[in-house]
């Protein structure tokens, strides 16, 4: 198990009851385990997934949602490659603390992660947050948008194989530019992240308000992913 | 084989054969007769045979009749068998209903004695009589009792009627000894609240027995821990333990209720053995006390010690710190760090919150302690007393009452106030070493990378000490934090703007001289400051991968120690996280090769160029006279050796070991480098190759006796260089290039073009030739 390319550590984070375990489950075993306690501190999976022929291993830290655990769920941040943050698209409050949870991500996490929005629990009928909603939000603020269910197993494998498809691409470029500065690299995986698309949000966003300078490396790099 | 066919296969064409085959068909014929013989004789013996079966056969006949008398016998045996064990089964169902009626009879006689005993026994308060008798009547199945009565209705003795008054007995006693049971509660009497907890089983009341007895033991307790609670600083001070006040009586409050289970628990069993969930539920209630108990300690912990406001002084700090920073990226880039700030008033002390820190993980310990004792507790009572299928059920059972419990939900908060302030406390005290750094001259590295990483160390194993996997696993990620950000940017900061050199140029050297004879030492000082604290940060981050690996290495053997028995999970965790201080030694690494290539640029690079023009001024165009009066006089390399020996000797006290290795590794790349640059510039005469490949061979070896490191490797293509430029003719050259030939001599680092490049620089060496090579 220990022969793969590329290793990253992605975090869930979100409020309490929004189903990040169950994604995580859902992901690493394939179950959907219904009445789920909640998560004390952190939890810790591994699967190895294969994309683009490497062999990429995923460390999945699932964190607890409650507030008593902030403390030690966000000693994980500054390591994490990609941080999943996670809402219930059928419950308005757990979309409300969004902007607190993305204060917490800039003021522990590193400034290039790779951030993604989450609705879960789309197989709910009394959605009170609408997909455009979220879409609007996460374009607002600089990250990839997707709605899943753990529950149908929808968009679940996809939201984690395209992470590993996007860090691989930001690992290629950043070994490419070798010896060019810190700040080019970090223009560059930004910019490359844009050539992936699969993430709707981002990819709309990528031409009307680049916030980041998106603008550099976009052209010349998006040939490396896909 | 017939005798025809036999014939027919013989040649009888002459006289001879005829004869022969006559011969042949003789014997054949005495062998049939030989047979025919034999055969003949065996007739007697079968005759006798088929004789002796006619014989037998009639005694067959007798044995055919006995076997069927015999198979009639046995079936007639068989039949009476039946009928004796259905005579055996209807005696044992008449024994057993014999018996039955006797326990009905006994039931009966003892339901008698117990009515009238009880009613005597209520009379005269003797509980236990009474109750011992309703329990001889709960034992008593109730439903054929009834039928009893139905059955034996019209006789003297009414059955129905005793048994009404054992009912009602039982009622009466168990309103009675609840009712005795709370006077005594009232009246504080241990020995009767006991006494009648032993009675409530007898009773059949044994959920209400341990809900009540739990209580009465959850009123004690609360007492008791609210008057300790109250004088919790004056014992604390009669101890001499005020910082650890709280924690001690943390710990007085959780002994009280292990001590409650541990003393109860046989009495439990005794009495309430058949209830298998009694000890569970009183687990439970007691738990429930114990939420409350430990809320009311920590509302005073946090009130005393000032916990909110604390918390609230540190939030405001970081915030304070990240947001300037925020605001500001430039900043952050260019290296910046937030420095301990000295004046500021509302700004927390670390030291003041040293003694709490420690607090905090005593408590935390002696309820993971706490919840490890009861856990053990249960274990042994369900594997002795509780039937094996309900087992798991218990002690799953407490897992969820443990899991739930507010006690379990308190701790994590009081470990989260831990987590914050443990980190405060060492980013502050990590800033403090950094801006309390002092270097003593003699010394390689200054005092911040030894107080640092004791602070972290510090750090770490207190973390350890709250025996929580998930709390270690925050502080080591917090140690990583640390040292990747203020740490590396302090070590960074003076390799970034470089190492300050005198000897960039000429007329900065002679400036440097003019205003240090103008100002006295002050100027130059200042220079030499920088130069230091230039080397022992690169001393300091080399030191400190060294530390990182003795840390970590160190941190695994206290972890395995801490938690012997973790779960797969777990180990992954710590391990992980552990894995971060390797990320940050890589990090370090990355900051000493940064240092050296700045002095690879800043000292190495400027101060070689001079030195190696030099090598330009001694021609390699000798004739054997010149020679000698070369080799009589300095020669380049001397010279050249003179000044790297006294360029590598102002660094060798300064820098550490392998800084040292590393810079000598550095230079004797650029001296390689530039040397052959120079050499591409002159030409060479037989002679003059010959001085060549002396000094290359001298350099060699004086680079390769400055470091225990191999430079070999580094000095290979400029000695193949010399080797070329040293022949005596170019047909010699085969000789070398071929490795076959020669095996001692390293492959070639040149390629065939240099290598008729650099041939063509011995001006005594034709062109044709050169060209005519075969490489």
């Amino acid at each position: 198990m220990e022969d793969y390319k590329f290793l990253f550590k992605i975090v869930l984070v979100g409020n309490a009851g929004v189903g990040k375990t169950c994604l995580v489950r859902r992901f690493t075993q394939g179950l959907f385990p219904p009445g789920q306690g909640a998560t004390i501190g952190v939890d810790f999976m591994i699967k190895t997934v294969e994309v683009e022929g490497e062999k990429i291993k995923l460390q999945i830290w699932d964190t607890a949602g409650q507030e008593r655990f902030r403390s030690i769920t966000q000693s994980y941040y500054r390591s994490a490659h990609a941080l999943i943050l996670v809402y219930d698209i059928s419950c308005q409050p757990t979309f409300d603390c969004l902007p607190d949870w993305l204060r917490e991500i800039q003021e522990y996490a590193n400034s290039k992660v790779l951030k993604i929005l989450v609705g879960n629990k789309t197989d709910r009928d009394d959605r009170e947050i609408p997909t455009q909603i979220g879409e609007e939000f996460a374009k607002q603020h600089d990250m990839y948008f997707l709605e899943t269910s753990a529950k149908e197993a929808e968009n679940v494998e996809r939201l984690f194989y395209e992470i590993a498809a996007e860090l691989i691409g930001q690992a290629r470029s950043k070994d490419g530019s070798g010896s060019a500065a810190a700040a080019a690299a970090q223009r560059q995986s930004e910019g490359s992240s844009i050539g992936l698309g699969s993430f709707s949000a981002k990819a709309a966003q990528s031409n009307c308000c680049g916030g980041l300078a998106s603008g550099g490396g976009s052209g010349s790099n998006s040939s490396q992913v896909g | 084989m017939s005798v025809l066919e036999q014939l027919c296969a013989l040649d009888i064409g002459t006289n001879g054969e005829v004869d022969e085959a006559l011969q042949r068909i003789a014997e054949e014929e005495e062998k049939v007769n030989e047979k025919l013989e034999s055969l003949l004789a065996k007739q007697c013996q079968i005759e006798a045979k088929m004789s002796g079966i006619g014989r037998s056969l009639a005694l067959l006949h007798t044995v055919d009749s006995d076997s069927n008398k015999l198979n009639d016998q046995i079936v007639n045996t068989a039949q009476l068998a039946e009928s004796v064990s259905a005579k055996v089964r209807r005696l044992d169902l008449a024994r057993c209903r014999a018996s039955e009626c006797q326990q009905r009879v006994h039931d009966l006689i003892d339901l008698h004695l117990c009515s009238q005993g009880v009613v005597k026994a209520i009379s005269e308060e003797d509980y236990e009589k009474s109750a011992t008798h309703i329990a001889r009547f709960l034992a008593m199945d109730q439903q054929l009792l009834r039928r009893t009565a139905d059955d034996v209705q019209g006789s003297i003795t009414s059955v129905s009627d005793a048994v009404k008054t054992l009912e009602d007995a039982t009622e009466k006693t168990r309103v009675l000894i609840a009712k005795r049971f709370d006077e005594a509660v009232k009246a504080d009497d241990l020995a009767s609240v006991e006494r009648f907890f032993k009675i409530f089983p007898l009773v059949g009341c044994h959920r209400i027995g341990i809900e009540k007895f739990s209580v009465y033991i959850c009123q004690k307790l609360a007492n008791k821990a609210q008057k300790e609670l109250r004088n919790a600083q004056d014992i604390a001070k009669a101890e001499s333990r005020l910082q650890l006040a709280y924690a001690d009586r943390l710990t007085a409050i959780l002994e009280n209720f292990a001590r409650v289970v541990e003393v109860n628990q046989p009495i439990i069993e005794a009495f309430y053995g058949q209830a298998s969930s009694s000890l569970i539920d009183m687990v439970a209630i007691l738990q429930h006390e114990c939420d409350a108990e430990v809320k009311n300690l920590l509302m005073e912990f946090n009130k005393n010690r000032q916990i909110q406001y604390r918390s609230k002084q540190v939030n405001e700090s970081t915030q304070r710190s990240t947001g300037g920073n925020v605001g500001s990226n430039s900043i952050q880039a260019l290296g910046h760090y937030r420095k301990p700030s000295g004046g500021s008033v509302d700004k927390l002390n670390p030291k003041e919150i040293d003694a709490i820190i420690a607090e905090i993980t005593v408590m935390h310990a002696r309820v993971e302690l706490y919840f490890r004792f009861m856990r053990r507790r249960l274990q042994v009572h369900v594997e002795t007393c509780v039937p094996e299928k309900e087992q798991a059920d218990i002690l799953e059972r407490y897992e969820k009452i443990m899991k739930n419990s507010d006690l379990r939900r308190q701790m994590q908060e009081i470990l989260s106030t831990y987590l914050l302030l443990e980190r405060y406390f060492m980013e502050e005290s990590v800033l403090k070493a950094i801006g309390l750094d002092t270097f003593e001259s003699g010394q390689q590295c200054s005092s911040m990378v030894d107080d640092v990483f004791f602070i972290l160390r510090k750090s770490i194993r207190r973390a350890l000490t709250t025996q929580s996997i998930n709390g270690t696993c925050a502080v080591i990620n917090n140690v990583a934090a640390c040292l990747d950000g203020d740490f590396v940017s302090a070590l960074k900061a003076p390799l970034k703007s470089g190492y300050p050199s005198g000897y960039i140029d000429l007329a900065q050297a002679y400036n440097a001289i003019q205003t240090t004879l103008q100002q006295g030492k002050l100027h130059s000082s200042d220079a030499d400051r920088g130069r230091a604290n230039f080397l022992v940060q690169l001393n300091n981050a080399d030191v400190s991968t060294e530390y990182i690996e003795t840390l970590w290495q160190t941190m695994e053997q206290e972890i395995a120690g801490t938690f012997p028995q973790t779960t797969p999970v777990e180990r992954q965790l710590l391990d992980s996280c552990l894995t971060e201080l390797k990320a940050v030694r890589d990090a370090l690494k990355a900051t000493v090769d940064f240092g050296m290539q700045q002095l690879r640029s800043s000292v190495i690079k400027p101060r070689l160029n001079p030195w190696i023009n030099q090598f330009l001024n001694y021609s390699h165009n000798l004739n054997e006279e010149e020679l000698a009066a070369y080799e009589a006089g300095e020669t380049f390399v001397q010279f050249f050796i003179v000044q790297l020996d006294g360029l590598l000797n102002s660094f060798k006290n300064s820098l550490s070991p392998r800084n040292y290795d590393a810079l000598v590794s550095i230079l004797a790349t650029e001296v390689t480098m530039q040397l052959e640059r120079a050499i591409k510039k002159i030409t060479f005469n037989r002679l003059g190759g010959l001085v060549l490949d002396q000094e290359v061979r001298a350099l060699g070896s004086y680079l390769t006796g400055a470091t225990s490191w191999s430079v070999r490797d580094k000095m290979t293509r400029i000695s193949q260089i010399a080797t070329l430029l040293n022949l005596d003719k170019i047909s010699e050259l085969s000789e070398y290039w071929n490795p076959e030939n020669n095996k001692e001599m390293s492959s070639w680092h040149l390629t065939p073009n240099e290598v008729r490049t650099f041939l063509t620089l011995r001006n005594d060496f034709r062109i044709e030739d050169i060209k005519r090579l075969q490489l």
